[in-house]
């Protein structure tokens, strides 16, 4: 940063130099942050991932054994494309319901703050805490859905959400819906109150119809916004744990381990360090790969 | 402004950590985990009022316990004292974290009546690195209530499989919801304590007696899962069973509607206390013809080594031990004494169902291995797949021979 601004020919007065400098210290903070608690942790995970590091007693060097292994890790690649699985069901709908919660409260008007309010409660619940709250809603014996159900009459005995993997996904998707589509809405609203108020008005006064403002000039506007949240939604989709951990226990027959999942037991079950650091960085990756692609897809000049 | 909301924020931090931890340097750091809270809690408050160090107690949920003190472990941070599931002792014995007491111990004047499965597991090589702390047996729990109206003798509980099978039926056709038996099928460790003694009353195993391998291809294994799976399939259990991974393990039995199922000493008090209206009875969980068996689990107590205050936590274990806590905390409270000279007391000569209790924990046994989270606890690992795809899935002999792969792999190192 320091370089570029230096390099503008004939600018490099004093005074632009005490304010590079200014600037330096000004983002100090954050650069020894990104240090600590990011540069630090990365560079040491790859170096557990090139060890046998137990959690319990002493790592040994191990060059590129971990990744071999993982190579020949059915259960490490079967929990990768679960994880996919689940993203690519997760995100249309929660994409859905955002965008319409957006359209519904974009708009001053009474109440609208309420409701606002209400969609994005769950999002300030912690991941752990909200999944405990369902599991037990999920519960047969004492689960409130279940109870619902048999009083309405719809069902005869009480519903068993982790009966199937099916069944176990849908009750996730669910859960997730509840907790997470408040925070895609306010990622949209932010960008729909971007949008300036005189095309929509323009497009108004040429006759366009809501539905047709919506599609014509809301839709292509929001890209950016889109992206963001398509990415933000993604990468948390892949990276989900507290959800599967707490509800389904990965099961019916292990069917919905999540790879975080999977790089939790192999960290704290069987206390391999060393071979659970290495799953993170190949789990790094994709989600880097994923991200370059999902933002040159998007990008306004295409 | 600033100045005030920094002031502010300090103040409120200062107070957050004041609520957190009145800990001091020199307390004695104990964790357990929370199954045992309800005994352990009241014993803490016990010592803390006229004793020096005082204890500062962590309660964690069961199914974390080994991972968090793995990871304390592993951090270099141990707490001074740790009470850990009986089972577990091998893996952190072996690891070389825990200290050797084998002198102390043998310098207790009841050192010889201790627990012996406990004993057994927390001896590693000639040493003794943890004693017993309290005792945990496993049983048949049966609702007479439901048996006297099934037209069952309500003084004779099943003896064996087809005593067992018989009277789960005559239970199950009394309908309105009511079933004949229950299990918590998705729960690896319920049913290491409550299945494995239906194994081992018809003479088989899971593990070899050193723990180095399985011994799931066998005669006794497969019977007792194909008689769940029959269980299961005559539509004995309700539909929860599959699904349950442990929440319901005694929960489902305080309906009034389950015939049967296998529990714990811990039931007993639990059912006295929070359901006096189910009239119940404790029987020994059986072998297929006859015989029975039981899970001798608990805690056992010892100093994880890298602890501060070895010697002050030693004379807090040496206090457990004592008649004062065995008796007038822990059986009490409902609980086993681990002392067999303390088996018999003033508590369980009240209720003869802890009679039982004791006895199925003297007369017990428990596997030993140090890989037995990975085998049997993990909810994802191949104990509990076997007993899902046996019970509810394709079959028992391809999930056992699946199972005795898998557990062949695990034992044989990675």
């Amino acid at each position: 940063m320091h370089a570029r601004v230096a390099a503008i020919p004939g600018t490099r007065s004093r005074s632009a130099r005490r304010r590079a400098r200014a600037g330096l210290i000004f983002v100090l903070p954050a650069v020894l942050f990104t240090v600590v608690f990011f540069v630090v942790p990365l560079g040491m995970t790859l170096w557990m991932s090139l060890n046998d590091w137990p959690l319990l007693g002493k790592p040994t060097f191990a060059g590129l054994d971990n990744y071999a292994e993982l190579l020949h890790d059915r259960s490490f690649w079967s929990s990768l494309l679960f994880t996919a699985k689940y993203t690519l069901v997760v995100t249309p709908p929660l994409f859905l319901l955002a965008f319409g919660l957006a359209l519904l409260v974009q708009r001053p008007g009474r109440f609208v703050g309420a409701f606002r309010t209400a969609y994005f409660l769950p999002v300030v619940i912690g991941m752990a805490v909200a999944s405990l709250l369902w599991a037990w809603m999920f519960n047969d014996q004492v689960g409130v859905l279940s109870d619902v159900l048999l009083k309405l009459g719809w069902v005869a005995e009480p519903v068993q959400w982790m009966d199937s993997t099916g069944t176990a996904l849908g009750s996730i998707v669910m859960m997730v819906l509840w907790k997470a589509t408040g925070f895609t809405m306010v990622i949209l609203l932010v960008g729909m109150q971007g949008i300036p108020e005189d095309l929509s008005e323009a497009a108004r006064c040429d006759g366009a119809s809501w539905l047709q403002r919506t599609r014509y000039v809301t839709v292509p506007l929001l890209r950016r916004t889109f992206a963001l949240a398509l990415i933000i939604s993604i990468i948390g989709s892949f990276l989900a744990f507290e959800q599967f951990y707490i509800i389904t226990h990965g099961g019916p027959h292990n069917s919905t381990i999540t790879v975080v999942y999977w790089i939790y037991r192999a960290a704290f079950t069987w206390f391999r360090l060393g071979y659970a650091a290495a799953m993170s960085v190949i789990l790094l990756t994709i989600l880097v790969v994923l991200s370059v692609l999902q933002l040159h897809l998007l990008r306004d000049d295409a | 402004m600033m100045a005030k909301i920094v002031k502010a924020g300090i103040a409120a931090l200062l107070a957050v950590a004041a609520l957190g931890s009145p800990a001091r340097a020199d307390d004695i750091s104990f964790w357990v985990r929370a199954s045992d809270s309800s005994f352990v809690e009241p014993m803490v408050k016990v010592w803390n009022a006229s004793h020096e160090p005082k204890v500062k107690l962590t309660v964690i949920p069961n199914d974390d316990f080994v991972t968090k003190f793995g990871t304390a472990v592993g951090g270099g941070a141990p707490p001074d004292v740790v009470a850990i599931d009986l089972i577990f002792v091998p893996a952190f014995v072996e690891a070389g974290q825990m200290m050797d007491i084998t002198k102390d111990v043998q310098a207790l004047p009841f050192a010889r009546s201790l627990s012996k499965g406990h004993t057994q597991l927390a001896t590693y090589q000639g040493k003794q690195y943890a004693v017993p702390f309290s005792a945990e047996s496993s049983f048949l729990l049966y609702n007479k209530g439901l048996f006297k109206q099934a037209g069952l003798d309500p003084t004779k509980p099943p003896t064996n499989w087809a005593e067992l099978e018989s009277a789960s039926k005559k239970i199950t056709a009394l309908g309105n919801g009511v079933k004949g038996f229950y299990f918590s099928g998705a729960c690896g460790g319920c049913n290491i304590f409550t299945f494995t003694p239906l194994i081992w009353a018809s003479g088989g195993d899971v593990l070899t007696p050193d723990g180095k391998a399985a011994t799931l291809d066998t005669p006794a294994v497969k019977k007792a899962l194909s008689l769940y799976r029959r269980l299961w399939e005559a539509g004995q259990m309700p539909s929860g069973a599959k699904n349950d991974s442990g929440a319901n393990f005694i929960a489902a039995f305080f309906t009034g509607k389950i015939g049967m199922t296998g529990s714990g000493a811990f039931s007993i008090g639990l059912l006295k206390k929070e359901h006096p209206e189910i009239d119940f009875g404790v029987t020994y969980l059986p072998g297929e013809k006859g015989g029975w068996s039981s899970f001798s689990g608990g805690d056992s107590i010892g100093i994880p080594a890298g602890s501060k205050h070895a010697k002050e936590a030693w004379e807090f274990i040496k206090w457990c031990l004592t008649e004062e806590v065995q008796v007038e905390q822990f059986a009490k409270n409902n609980s086993i004494p681990i002392r067999e000279d303390l088996a018999d007391n003033a508590f369980s000569k009240q209720d003869a169902r802890f009679a039982i209790a004791a006895n199925a924990m003297a007369h017990g046994k428990a596997p030993y291995s140090k890989h037995f989270n990975t085998l049997i606890n993990d909810p994802n690992g191949p104990w509990l797949a076997m007993i899902q795809e046996a019970v509810f899935g394709k079959g028992v002999d391809p999930a056992v021979s699946t199972a005795q792969q898998e557990f062949t792999r695990i034992l044989g190192g990675k």
